[in-house]
């Protein structure tokens, strides 16, 4: 038993699941969450538990898999978001399953465990032929899942959104990835590393190539200027599966930017320049675009949208400080910690959307008036959650942007320091109406009723935020270990 | 003789066509075609670039190999799509773009 066998297991477990539901039909959601829960907490003990490291591997798939301390962190996160999402679904069946075709959510379940192995897979990939199969895994089975409630109008039409600009997007990164073959001649990331630093690539066709392969992933990860498809997906997509792609579906377009972008700024790289001013550039405009409409938005779910594309610009700009080395940790790192803060605060948020839900309340800012005298855990709570994305010092937030913004004023890129400072004055206003909406006394004598179980979770992911924003030191120790560019794909 | 310029531009020529009936056209169906179409375009490069790059006179057969996980992922993306747009006509009963605009802003 190796960390190799644990995606087969899962992706077991995801069929099992799926017959499971096609042929007991009287087994409840209940059971089905439970199993799904259980097999996803059992894999992630697995993962810390046995043995790990690239002597874990078969001989044979040595070439296209690795399990350096960066695999082992996105595998451990895939985990961790697919578990949450797997509770927030049965949270939230009461009223979802009004919205599925039979009742059920049969494969509300099992869909995320596919998906999980997709990003899993992912994380380990050594080229761009792996990195092009799991990436479709996880864009399927999020096809499915986002039309999956598709008796709510607006999730029919976020399925076929999403549907048409993903498969845009595939198609764009494989005609990116022809090109970057057709220059380099390899599709492994430690054979592009070598060819760019090589010299002897039409630079022309590699940057064709590359320019191809970054919009394809820019779709992934929700970068200007292919953003516009977010707002209204994540809208219409029911909130378990809009957590899922506002967490799960960026850290995996993260991890593999993280690698391309490794293997074509490793130094001495001939197209390095080029790479980080257009990173630098669209990770300025994404911050801003971002942060723009959020100011406006009534809505609290397309708020969380849009801010989940200032985000994802906060993330490339990470990117774009290459030699940045305040702090201990390689532009990856940074990537990895800023998303495993991103997590807590961000299935907290969508967690007390769904809990409003619960109580027939709806999903606009002025549903949120008077929550912190109904309820003044769960308003306590999500002010740290919101608090925390807006990056208040205390907060797990707090750290992420800091580096990222203390990485830019290294590196001095001026432009994207700006936006990225405008962008995260601009969060504090959006982030902080919601705040101000929940402690607005309301005349209302509707009870606000909340599970045990739900709120024992929400308990805990809010203790996770405040104690990161405290005392990230282990966090920043775990991911220290991953190494900076250039050194995990060629070894100098 | 047909060199790898030639299989370059007509891949380049499918893509381009592709792009433009996605942008262009407002049958959802139709769109969907075009997306394909762009993927084959890809195809055809990876197949040039491959054909035309030999060592020991064998071309290298890594990126036809990825052509082949192409070829089966568009295959499992028409299967899911097709199946969305058919829940899409159940409901509207029609596929055209125009008649998917209720979120804006």
């Amino acid at each position: 038993m190796s960390v190799f066998n644990l995606e087969a297991l899962l992706a077991l477990l995801g069929l099992f699941v799926l017959l499971l539901e096609a042929f007991v039909p009287s087994v409840s959601s209940k059971a089905l969450a439970g199993i799904c829960v259980a097999g996803v907490a059992g894999v992630l003990v697995l993962l810390v538990t046995v043995a790990g490291g690239q002597e874990a591997l078969p001989a044979f798939v040595g070439a296209y898999h690795q399990l350096d301390s960066l695999a082992m962190f996105y595998k451990a996160f895939a985990l961790v978001i697919t578990f949450f999402v797997l509770w927030l679904t049965l949270e939230a069946s009461p009223y979802l399953n009004k919205f599925s075709l039979d009742g059920k959510l049969g494969e509300m379940f099992s869909l995320p465990l596919f998906v999980c192995v997709g990003m899993m897979w992912m994380a380990s990939a050594k080229d761009l032929v792996t990195v092009f199969v799991s990436l479709e895994l996880v864009t399927v089975s999020f096809y499915v899942l986002v039309a999956y409630t598709r008796k709510s109008a607006l999730a029919l039409e976020a399925g076929v959104k999403y549907l048409i600009l993903g498969a845009l997007s595939t198609g764009v990164l494989v005609f990116g990835v022809a090109w970057v073959y057709g220059a380099t001649g390899s599709l492994s990331f430690e054979g592009i590393t070598n060819a760019v630093q090589g010299g002897e690539v039409n630079k022309t066709a590699l940057l064709f190539g590359v320019s191809f392969l970054l919009a394809g992933l820019g779709f992934k990860v929700a970068a200007v200027p292919f953003q516009m498809w977010v707002p209204d997906v994540y809208q219409g997509a029911s909130t378990p599966t809009t957590v899922f792609l506002s967490v799960g579906s960026k850290a995996a377009g993260f991890v593999v930017l993280t690698r391309v972008i490794e293997a074509l700024t490793v130094s001495g790289s001939m197209v390095r320049e080029e790479v980080i001013t257009v990173l630098s550039i669209a990770g300025a405009v994404t911050v801003v675009v971002g942060s723009l409409p959020a100011l406006f938005q009534t809505n609290v779910k397309r708020l969380l949208a849009y801010s989940s594309i200032s985000h994802a610009g906060f993330l490339l700009l990470a990117l774009a400080a290459r030699d940045s080395v305040r702090v201990d940790l390689s532009p990856g790192g940074t990537v990895a910690f800023y998303l495993a803060t991103y997590l807590p605060m961000t299935v907290l948020g969508f967690a007390a959307l769904i809990q409003m839900r619960l109580n027939g309340r709806g999903e606009e800012l002025d549903d949120f008036k008077g929550l912190a005298q109904k309820s003044p855990s769960l308003a306590l709570l999500v002010t740290l959650a919101f608090a925390s994305l807006a990056g208040l010092p205390l907060t797990a937030g707090f750290f992420g942007k800091m580096w990222v913004i203390l990485g830019l004023v290294d590196q001095q890129l001026w432009f994207a320091l700006a936006c990225a400072v405008i962008g995260a004055a601009a969060g504090f206003y959006y982030y902080f109406r919601v705040i101000l909406a929940m402690f607005t006394p309301e005349e209302s004598t509707e009870p606000f009723r909340m599970g045990v179980l739900a709120r024992a979770v929400c308990m805990v992911l809010g203790l996770t935020i405040a104690v990161l924003g405290v005392y990230p030191k282990p966090l920043q120790t775990l991911l220290a270990k991953v190494p900076a560019a250039g050194t995990s794909a060629s070894g100098h | 003789m047909i060199t790898l310029n030639h299989y370059l531009f007509v891949s380049g020529a499918l893509f381009a066509l592709g792009l433009a009936g996605v942008v262009v056209r407002r049958n959802i169906i139709i769109i969907f075609m075009c997306l394909e179409m762009m993927l084959s375009a890809a195809n055809l490069a990876l197949v040039g670039f491959s054909r035309f790059r030999v060592t020991d006179g064998l071309p290298d057969y890594a990126a036809q190999s990825l052509v082949f996980f192409t070829i089966t992922v568009a295959a499992a993306e028409v299967a899911v799509g097709l199946a969305v747009i058919v829940a899409l006509y159940r409901t509207r009963q029609s596929v055209e773009v125009d008649t998917i605009t209720r979120m804006q802003g």
